[in-house]
């Protein structure tokens, strides 16, 4: 325990759990991390790279033997999802990596998700096959076909176990609808549709139907000269099947309602908050992009990230955030290196947890913040190998902004921007977070009392 | 003016960005490309603004001398660059490093005979050596009004002399033979020669002539910043995008570089990102997608006096 150091939230203490991923030497680009997502019940976390990969984890069932440990995530299914391409039309090369990743509700036994790269959505089956048939009459044990001929009597074929094998197969492609990049997918509450968002572009698909989708959103300008604004997230409220809302890269978000018209032109909403004057600088624009948007659970707020901030909107109130949160605002004096090293375009994303209560998102140096809207603490944690002693509590970090550092702060000029965290997620029930730390997932739980 | 020197930098490393992203693996993210032009936007916006004296001033003390300002504040952009008609002999870019050739800026407004794309793929050496009677005539051209301005008869002598292959012009053609990072290491060079100075002011120094230097066009109060010119120039240094910028004509190649992103693409060797304004055939698949071009954008003035006043 480690009182008083920083704030904790809600008097929680995070410790690790486990680690996943290569180890450093072996660790190429192809295994960063792209994105992170735990399925309705929390049982399965998925996890994309940038190398085209799915790695499902499940946990495992919680012993009445290990009462003080509970469940871990165990590799449940991997699986090749997306395969670069080229666009031989347009001499494009287009990346294998995984942009998003958004589950299913589970219906049946199977579980199914959506995988998306920058063009094409894909619907996975991942399934469980513990049977298999024996005793076919035509076939031998080994799959030859038998000649009919030496057949004198008849069999009815038994299922028999069989080790546990899971499968994940694709049983929809949905392709060649997005001309930009897509940077976001969302399942509607309908489970019947989800849309695609691109760069300019939002389109609205039947999972059953691969071959057409209707266009939602469409803000691409006649003359592509004029173009001011991209769409940077898009979103499905979670209850109500016609909303959905998505953020733009001035920092805007619209709430588009699809019974109002079959193109979403016009949005129902507008939020967007009134720029500090006094905080204009040559990147302004940038930092006001917003790079996520996510619905609380309960559907009445919004949760927008950008660069240096997290903000909560209240759906009923469009002309400012009720809620902002720092996140790294020490990082403000430095946005020219930022541009230079490109990491002033580095897309965090935000969540919420279970309750809505509290809100996480990452920064540099491998950190992750927390914010606890109830009680306004927050705290910055540290993913990293060093804290990675099973159970062991996370220390609250803390960034010294100048003047005297003390002894466990660490300086603005010290952090490592390569060691970012831009992909998290948190279990819907229960106070379990997956971090990803470029290549490697930490999971991290509250301590068990 | 530390201000000028900024959005100098600034450019520069947007210009670089955006030609790199030509061959980034994935295509051009047009979301990126957007943000970049945005701050290219900004920049040039501050660059080319009329700066108060008493703004930089009180924001920077260490700023030159404001004698410089009115004179640098008469010159303006010339003419083709779409700004409002320049007053006599603003120098407008101070900070551009001296670069013999200025390959494609003032090409195109001359209708068009070198490609950025082009320039900035030929890197060095075709450059120095095709382009640089261009330049200079480009040069000449821009620099016409500050030459009234100025009465400066040396003014164009200057700029031919200094131009492409001026003993004082340390970033002479050879440096330029390695790409752009090497000018600002060359550009290390002795620094306090003012005739650098009114070399790289080229287009625009020769008006802002202080009354103390020697030579005319030439600016002493880029002396002193001139080291600190190098250093973030350095930085910058990546940017093949830096031979075009460092004759000068920023603005000009600002409107280039960001108004038809297409223009630039067209004439990649790499042929890969092709997609062009004009080759857009109606059918989604051979929209460009990924380009932005902000030419609107970047005519779009917005007052933003209260940037200048933040810096």
């Amino acid at each position: 325990m480690i009182p008083g150091l920083g704030a904790l939230t809600q008097d929680t203490l995070w410790c690790f759990s486990q680690l996943k991923g290569t180890v450093e030497i072996g660790a190429t680009e192809a295994d960063i991390i792209s994105t992170v997502e735990f399925n309705h019940t929390g049982e399965l976390l998925a996890t994309g790279d940038k190398g085209g990969r799915v790695v499902i984890f499940q946990r495992e069932q919680e012993s009445k033997n290990q009462v003080h440990r509970r469940g871990e995530y165990n590799v449940y299914s991997t699986f090749q999802s997306h395969e670069p391409e080229f666009d031989y039309l347009k001499s494009l090369e287009i990346e294998e990596k995984i942009n998003k990743i958004r589950w299913l509700p589970q219906q049946n036994a199977a579980y199914f998700l959506l995988s998306t790269n920058d063009k094409t959505v894909k619907l996975w089956k991942v399934s469980e096959r513990d049977k298999r048939p024996e005793g076919y009459n035509l076939k031998d044990e080994e799959g030859r076909l038998r000649d009919p001929a030496t057949i004198t009597t008849l069999r009815v074929p038994v299922l028999r176990p069989m080790d546990l094998m899971v499968e994940a197969t694709p049983r929809r492609v949905f392709a060649n609808a997005h001309t930009y990049h897509i940077n976001s997918i969302s399942v509607n509450s309908d489970y019947e549709t989800y849309m695609s968002a691109d760069d300019l572009r939002i389109n609205l698909w039947n999972f059953e139907i691969t071959n057409q989708s209707f266009n939602i959103v469409d803000i691409k300008p006649a003359n592509m000269e004029e173009l001011t604004e991209v769409i940077t997230a898009a979103e499905f409220h979670p209850h109500h099947c016609n909303t959905f809302v998505y953020s733009s890269s001035k920092g805007t978000i619209r709430l588009c309602d699809m019974r109002a018209s079959a193109l979403c032109d016009r949005h129902t909403k507008f939020f967007e908050e009134p720029e500090d004057p006094s905080n204009r600088s040559f990147f302004s624009e940038i930092i006001s992009s917003i790079s996520d948007v996510k619905f609380s659970h309960s559907g009445r707020y919004i949760m927008t990230r950008d660069y240096l901030t997290v903000k909560v909107w209240d759906l009923n109130m469009e002309n400012r955030p009720i809620e902002t949160y720092q996140v790294h605002d020490y990082l403000r004096s430095k946005l020219c290196s930022l541009y230079e090293n490109d990491c002033i375009f580095d897309k965090f994303e935000c969540v919420w947890n279970g309750s809505d209560s509290v809100i996480m998102t990452g920064s540099y140096n491998n950190f992750f913040r927390m914010f606890d809207r109830n009680t306004k603490r927050d705290v910055t944690l540290e993913a990293s190998r060093e804290n990675s002693k099973p159970r062991a509590i996370l220390k609250p970090r803390k960034v010294c902004v100048g003047g005297k550092r003390r002894k466990d702060e660490i300086s603005v000029d010290s952090l490592d921007f390569s060691k970012k965290i831009l992909h998290t997620a948190w279990h819907p029930s229960e106070n379990i977070i997956a971090v990803a730390a470029t290549n490697n997932l930490y999971i991290f739980q509250d301590k068990v009392n | 003016m530390e201000f000028k020197l900024e959005a100098h930098r600034i450019v520069s490393i947007s210009l670089g960005k955006i030609y790199n992203s030509r061959v980034q693996r994935g295509g051009i993210k047009l979301h990126k490309n957007l943000l970049v032009s945005l701050v290219l936007r900004s920049a040039r916006q501050v660059y080319l603004s009329d700066p108060c004296p008493g703004l930089y001033l009180a924001g920077h003390p260490g700023a030159p001398a404001p004698p410089q300002q009115p004179e640098e504040s008469a010159a303006g952009p010339p003419a083709g660059w779409g700004e409002p008609p320049p007053p006599a002999g603003r120098a407008a870019w101070p900070e551009p490093e001296p670069q013999p050739e200025r390959p494609a800026v003032p090409e195109v407004p001359r209708a068009g005979d070198a490609q950025p794309a082009a320039t900035v793929t030929a890197a060095g050496d075709t450059l120095q050596g095709g382009e640089a009677e261009a330049p200079e005539a480009a040069w000449r051209r821009v620099e016409g009004p500050r030459e009234t301005a100025i009465g400066g008869a040396g003014g164009p002598a200057e700029v031919s002399g200094v131009f492409p292959q001026g003993p004082e012009d340390r970033l002479s053609a050879a440096p330029r033979v390695d790409g752009c990072r090497a000018p600002r290491p060359a550009a290390a060079e002795p620094p306090a020669s003012p005739p650098v100075c009114a070399r790289k002011r080229g287009a625009a120094g020769v008006g802002g002539g202080p009354a103390d230097c020697p030579a005319p066009g030439s600016t002493p109060l880029k002396k002193p910043r001139r080291n600190s010119e190098e250093q973030p120039g350095g930085a910058a240094a990546a940017a093949e995008e830096e031979e075009e910028m460092e004759t000068g004509n920023v603005a000009n190649l600002i409107s280039i570089f960001g108004s038809s992103f297409s223009g630039l693409l067209r004439k990649s060797p790499g042929g890969g990102r092709e997609e062009a304004e004009g080759e857009e055939s109606g059918p989604e698949a051979a929209e460009p997608g990924q380009i932005c071009c902000d030419k609107p954008v970047l005519r779009d003035i917005n007052p933003w006096s209260t940037a200048i006043v933040a810096f």
